[in-house]
């Protein structure tokens, strides 16, 4: 099974460049999520990899063997769509044994291999339907059973799911999750969307203007993101970041800025003392803040509330902090009035710090 | 719907007549004509509509194709029908030549990036502001002297081809641009080459496309009097040469000329209804997201 390496990919449009040197590796079966605001680079990335876009400098291989010169074909990659390109002249079945039949494969075998995936994907009484004739998550099946049935090395996904609206959109990431634990194949997938990204990935690759920020497991950039970007990318609603200083007191180190004052934790502590910088942008999640009205001064933040928003369950406060908008979740049944100061109490584990220079992570 | 049950103004239902008359008018002379003997076309006591009919006239075109003698005819002569097979020949062999050839011209215009790309793109279509009769000359003079292509199908067939492929490349060109670029995308992933990627995906989304071209290009060929009048010979004559020369200072056999016009008429139609059938709207529905 591949293993695909990426050492030093950089493309350009003319004198532009957009991406600048992207090294990757991706271990056997491994289900890499590229991920990024859009135009970071992460389609165009994807498409090197698949052969339909010429690489301009570096190099791409599949089993240690260079492939950026070979066709798509000769890659052994199967690749869904973002809007799905499915052959509008043929019948789902035709769609998905496009390939097979290209390959002049048994006809009793190409039967078969379409007949199992049908079944896998819950297309089996729509194989005689043209693609017009599907609803859109009909149609994001076909792209992925056309995918399945080539039985490739990889599978590159480009943005899948991104046409369907919200509700097909979580029960297509199911079943994605669901296909993902059935065929053991390396997996390529982009998207912009952060929580496909937590949900599907085993390792997360965030792109931004054409360089990999940060990579590793969804669990590692969300407790460890290595600079702003990353922080604020991942997570939902955002993290909220915050202008501060650093204060070294002889026993305790505290961040503080307009409206707060935070004790740090001792390892925080000991990275700002060997950091030089002093001015820093404060990271705290919305989750890492629980509402607690007799938490200790250091230990907590006073935040004005300005707007509530109800999702359910949680509601979302947007909330002032000496000038600076800060949100917070809260459980919907908690009396709250609009302009009433509260209590947050702050998670140690929960306090981030970026250098306000060069926003790399302080830790 | 209350507009449908609305009274109409008696004028617009005039108007529709006249239209009728105007258009079918032609035809149904000369569909009468055609079964008319020539004594009674000259008549001008015998009714438009109104007489005994009679095949004579169709026999008369077809007798070398009838698998019986006419009796009223004494000598068969092969004019009319040979010209209504060359038609045939020049038309579809014109007509399969011009699509094929062009259907790769405009995808190559449409999808590979070269220098003078555009300039190629407009230059064919200026080639079809030239009338053909100002090209007449200079054919007839290159044809004949130069190739000796006169007077064969293949002067024929090799001009009429070379005058439609620009608005054909055309046509093509605007319904190749529709075709979504992912599609090709999606099928060199499935490991096609790039025949493979324009014979079984391009062509059959196309296919629309392809049909009202072949229609175009069918009726140019088909009633084409001028080139065809100066390029073929007494074999290879087409129809509407071959009609032309039928009337002569001594005799103009109006029933002959009129069934052979009526003849004339049906390919085109049988052309036009299946290739019409073709062209359906939506071709790419359901390709990509919209």
């Amino acid at each position: 099974m591949p293993q695909i390496r990426l050492e030093n990919l950089v493309k350009r449009y003319g004198n532009f460049e957009v991406l600048h040197g992207i090294n990757l590796e991706m271990e056997e079966n491994e289900f890499t999520v590229l991920v990024g605001p859009s135009g970071c680079g992460k389609s165009t990335t994807l498409r090197m990899i698949a052969g339909l876009e010429s690489v301009s400098d570096g190099e791409i291989f599949i089993n240690e063997k260079p492939v950026s010169n070979l066709e798509p074909k000769a890659r052994d990659l199967a690749m869904v769509f973002q809007d799905y390109a499915l052959y509008p002249h043929m019948n789902v079945a035709k769609n998905m044994s496009f390939a097979l039949r290209l390959q002049r494969r048994p006809k009793k075998e190409i039967d078969e291999k379409v007949g199992v995936v049908a079944e896998m994907l819950g297309l089996t009484k729509f194989l005689h339907r043209k693609p017009g004739e599907l609803s859109g998550g009909q149609r994001q099946r076909v792209a992925m059973g056309r995918a399945l049935t080539r039985d490739a090395g990889t599978f590159l996904f480009d943005e899948p799911l991104s046409n369907l609206d919200a509700k097909l959109r979580g029960q297509m990431r199911a079943e994605l999750a669901l296909m993902r634990q059935q065929v053991q194949k390396n997996m390529i997938y982009v998207t912009h969307d952060q929580i496909e990204a937590m949900t599907l990935g085993d390792r997360i690759v965030v792109m931004h203007g054409g360089y990999i920020q940060q990579q590793g497991t969804p669990e590692e950039l969300f407790k460890r993101p290595a600079n702003k970007f990353v922080a604020g990318f991942l997570g939902s609603p955002p993290m909220n970041f915050l202008e501060a200083e650093v204060q070294d007191l002889s026993d305790r180190s505290f961040v503080s800025g307009k409206g707060f004052e935070l004790v740090l934790p001792e390892d925080k502590a000991a990275a700002v003392a060997s950091s030089s910088s002093k001015a820093v942008t404060l990271g705290i999640r919305p989750s890492d803040l629980h509402y607690s009205p007799d938490a200790e001064d250091h230990e907590s933040v006073d935040l004005q509330v300005i707007v509530s928003e109800y999702i359910g369950a949680q509601s979302v406060l947007l909330c002032d902090c000496g000038g600076q908008k800060v949100e917070v979740e809260l459980k919907s049944e908690t009396p709250i009035a609009l302009g009433e100061t509260l209590r947050f109490a702050v998670n140690r584990e929960g306090i981030h710090m970026f250098d306000r220079e060069t926003e790399v992570a302080i830790r | 719907m209350s507009a449908q049950t609305e009274k109409q103004n008696p004028a617009f239902y005039a108007l529709i007549a006249a239209l009728v008359v105007m258009s079918v008018g032609p035809i149904a002379l000369m569909l009468a004509t055609s079964f008319k003997t020539n004594v009674d076309v000259y008549d001008a006591s015998v009714s438009a509509f109104f007489f005994s009919p009679t095949i004579k006239n169709y026999e008369t075109v077809l007798c070398n194709f009838l698998w019986y003698e006419p009796a009223h005819v004494d000598y068969c002569d092969p004019t009319f029908g040979r010209a209504l097979v060359n038609s045939l020949i020049v038309g579809l062999i014109s007509t399969g030549l011009t699509l094929t050839i062009g259907c790769m011209a405009a995808y190559a215009l449409v999808r590979f990036k070269f220098m003078g790309r555009g300039a190629v793109s407009m230059t064919t279509l200026l080639m079809r502001m030239v009338p053909p009769a100002v090209l007449l000359v200079p054919v007839f003079g290159i044809w004949t002297f130069q190739y000796g292509l006169d007077q064969t199908y293949a002067g024929i067939i090799l001009i009429y081809t070379a005058m439609n492929l620009p608005f054909v490349i055309w046509i093509l060109q605007s319904f190749i641009v529709q075709v979504p670029i992912q599609l090709e995308e999606a099928a060199r992933m499935d490991g096609a080459n790039p025949f493979q990627v324009f014979f079984l995906v391009v062509l059959p989304i196309i296919q629309p496309g392809l049909a009202a071209a072949a229609i175009f290009t069918f009726r140019i060929a088909w009633n084409e009097f001028l080139l065809a009048n100066a390029l073929s010979g007494r074999s290879t004559r087409t129809v509407p040469v071959t009609i032309v020369n039928s009337i002569t200072e001594y005799d103009i056999n109006w029933g002959v000329i009129m069934a052979t016009g009526m003849l004339l008429a049906i390919p085109p139609i049988l052309f036009t209804f299946v290739a019409s059938k073709q062209i359906i709207t939506g071709m790419t529905a359901g390709a990509v997201k919209g």
